[in-house]
């Protein structure tokens, strides 16, 4: 089935990973910005990432026919370096005229301190300022549900925010109701260990309806299954679930998500 | 785009048949984790990671419903609404 992962750090993967997902039936991914597994110590470095994701990633993946969007920020484990996040942010604005990228993201908390609220605060505003979507990151494990809460508040504290244009990612059974419920759209992360797996997410399918609801990788250079997407699709067909229900999740809300961006294409003809 | 689809109804039955030896397998797992714990050294009395698994375990076995909701909450650190009071963010 023809699906699209709305959120995959490519850049850390091979270019036969891109091979594979494009046999899985991947036509189009979104990669955000993230941490490298190390902090990186300049403006200028981030200045090479967002190059590789505007420029080198959306060439590797046209050889195998996938779209490649992006979005750009400064991950929450770096945000402790405010005065670098600072420079990082004035930066960003050189970019978003780039005809892969999506909006702001993915920007959120990581261990809810002070520093990563206040960097947070300045992205959503960067947001705001250039009329860009946002991609949410939520924290792990103990600190998810701590951490969503005060995201949400965030966000819907700045009045220029529109809900419809946010996708908070990484939600679980206690964090979903909420994001859903404040009229965010919603992304759950099929990633072994430390977020979901294909069962609870078909669960929470199951639960709480399809309406903005999404799912992804997260394929990234930890322990992480790039095709996670299609084994969430086996799961849902493995329960009855129809066609139409499946493809609504994995290609048609990711679709309606990006389309509120001025780059999206949507990769296929409308079925 | 279409309206949201309804996914099939699936019996207590059906769910239980596809399900048992997959939640066997993790019972199992589970159980294996414990005597791992036990045949190891020094005292698990006051370690808050054990503690919170048998929290968990007793989740399951309770009859209320949401135990997976409930789990994570249980693993959770508290959300206090005055954090940006306290932060000193306006």
């Amino acid at each position: 089935m023809d699906y699209i992962d709305p959120h995959i750090h490519m850049v850390s993967r091979t270019t036969d990973d891109y091979e594979t997902l494009a046999r899985m039936g991947c036509v189009a991914m979104s990669e955000p910005a993230f941490w490298a597994g190390f902090d990186r110590g300049s403006v200028e470095s981030f200045r090479d990432y967002f190059r590789q994701l505007t420029e080198f990633e959306p060439k590797r993946a046209a050889q195998f026919g996938i779209k490649h969007y992006t979005w750009l920020c400064i991950n929450a484990k770096e945000a402790e370096n405010v005065s670098l996040s600072r420079e990082v942010i004035a930066m960003i604005p050189e970019f978003l005229d780039a005809s892969n990228v999506l909006g702001i993201g993915e920007i959120g908390l990581n261990k809810n301190t002070k520093n990563e609220s206040t960097i947070f605060l300045e992205h959503v505003d960067l947001a705001a300022r250039f009329n860009q979507q946002i991609l949410i990151h939520t924290p792990h494990l103990e600190d998810k549900y701590q951490g969503t809460k005060m995201i949400l508040d965030m966000l819907v504290s700045d009045a220029r925010i529109e809900r419809s244009r946010v996708l908070v990612d990484h939600v679980e059974e206690h964090t979903i109701q909420e994001v859903l419920d404040r009229g965010f759209w919603a992304g759950m992360t099929l990633y072994p260990i430390t977020k979901c797996t294909p069962a609870r997410a078909a669960d929470m399918i199951e639960r709480f309806g399809t309406e903005r609801l999404m799912a992804n990788s997260a394929g990234d250079w930890g322990p992480s299954k790039p095709t996670a997407i299609p084994d969430l699709i086996m799961e849902l067909k493995r329960r009855g679930h129809s066609r139409e229900l499946i493809r609504k999740v994995v290609y048609e809300n990711p679709c309606e998500f990006f389309s509120q961006s001025k780059n999206f294409k949507a990769p296929l003809a409308p079925s | 785009m279409s309206q949201d689809p309804k996914p099939p109804a699936r019996s207590a039955e059906k769910v239980l048949s596809e399900e048992f030896f997959i939640a066997r397998s993790k019972i199992l797992d589970l159980a294996a984790t414990l005597d791992r714990l036990e045949r190891a050294d020094g005292s698990l009395e006051a370690l808050h990671q054990l503690k919170l698994l048998e929290q968990g375990m007793e989740i399951l076995l309770d009859d209320q419903s949401d135990k997976a909701k409930r789990v994570q909450l249980l693993m959770s650190r508290p959300y206090d609404p005055d954090w940006r009071k306290n932060y000193g963010l306006h």
